[in-house]
């Protein structure tokens, strides 16, 4: 960062008033090293204990939110900041992942479809009705508020953000009271919701082809929404 | 004659210091410079994108670990 500030100093933007004192920051090095060797024992000692799918488990989530904290990928941003200022590059990032996802598990379910073995995560496959935009309503609510979905808050949890753990608290509240009234969604509106399974409708071909459309369609409307937004310069 | 103005988002979640930059940027002249505090990971993003797309000159530094500084010149 010594770098940085003498780069301001000399090129960038001229600030008159406060060069404050920095701290000297501590070096990070040797903690995350320390945390990596953390993570691995706990991963072997899972192993031994709790096989290795809760320790392949475990690995994912430490590589997910890795890549979450490292990438700044965020998912309420996604959605949000196309209305605040108008910008998508999270939005075609999310898009991205969704088109990659979509290959990814197509490939996995068509797999095990093909050698004639029960196709994994078809549980995964709920009914879609009223209760699903009751869910996202809210959800987009409380995201926006919190200041991150569940991924995100977790994550920043985890960066010390004081104010999130607040939202993680609430956030179990909330999960909670949603498991407290599942019966009564349940009866309503989800037995009574249709089941879709897009490759039983278009055909595995078909099903991968129209959702990848799809995901251009909103890709490219992303793309000239913010070339829109920026050209008129309101938000 | 150019001013500085510092505006402290310490603490706030994403976008609310998105928010308060936009509207101390506005009330500020060109060539004013407004340094946005911030210590929310995902605000040193969006807050610096912003102002770039918009057209402002912007340098973000870290000020300590996991605190930043934006610091925007407003250009026109």
């Amino acid at each position: 960062m010594g770098d940085q500030s003498q780069m301001a100093a000399e090129g960038g933007i001229r600030r008159s008033t406060r060069t404050r004192e920095r701290k000297k920051k501590k070096n990070q090095i040797p903690f995350g090293i320390l945390a990596v060797l953390v993570v691995v024992a706990i991963g072997i000692i899972l192993t031994h204990t709790s096989g290795t799918r809760v320790a392949f488990f475990w690995m994912l989530g430490n590589i997910f939110g890795f890549v979450l904290q490292r990438s700044r990928f965020c998912f309420t941003a996604s959605m949000r900041d196309p209305y605040l200022t108008g910008s998508t590059s999270l939005t075609k990032a999310v898009l991205t992942a969704f088109a990659v996802t979509t290959i990814g598990f197509a490939a996995i379910k068509y797999g095990a479809f093909v050698k004639g073995l029960p196709i994994p995560g078809q549980s995964y496959v709920v009914p879609f009705g009223v209760h699903t935009m009751v869910g996202a309503f809210m959800f987009g609510i409380g995201m926006v508020i919190a200041g991150g979905c569940a991924s995100g808050t977790l994550m920043r949890v985890g960066e010390g953000f004081g104010m999130q753990i607040l939202s993680l608290f609430f956030f179990i509240v909330g999960s909670l009271l949603g498991a407290a009234t599942f019966g009564w969604w349940k009866l309503t509106f989800i037995v009574r919701s249709p089941k879709v399974f897009l490759p039983d409708v278009f055909g595995w071909i078909g099903a991968v082809v129209i959702q990848l459309l799809i995901i251009a369609l909103l890709w490219i409307a992303a793309d000239k929404w913010a070339k829109h937004k920026n050209a008129s310069g309101a938000h | 004659m150019s001013k500085e103005v510092e505006l402290d988002c310490m603490g706030e979640a994403c976008p609310v210091p998105l928010i308060k930059a936009e509207k101390a940027l506005a009330d500020l002249d060109v060539g004013d410079i407004l340094i946005v505090l911030i210590d929310h990971s995902c605000a040193m993003k969006n807050v610096p994108e912003w102002a770039r797309e918009q057209g402002h000159n912007v340098e973000l530094e870290e000020v300590d670990d996991g605190e930043w500084e934006v610091v925007i010149e407003k250009v026109k």
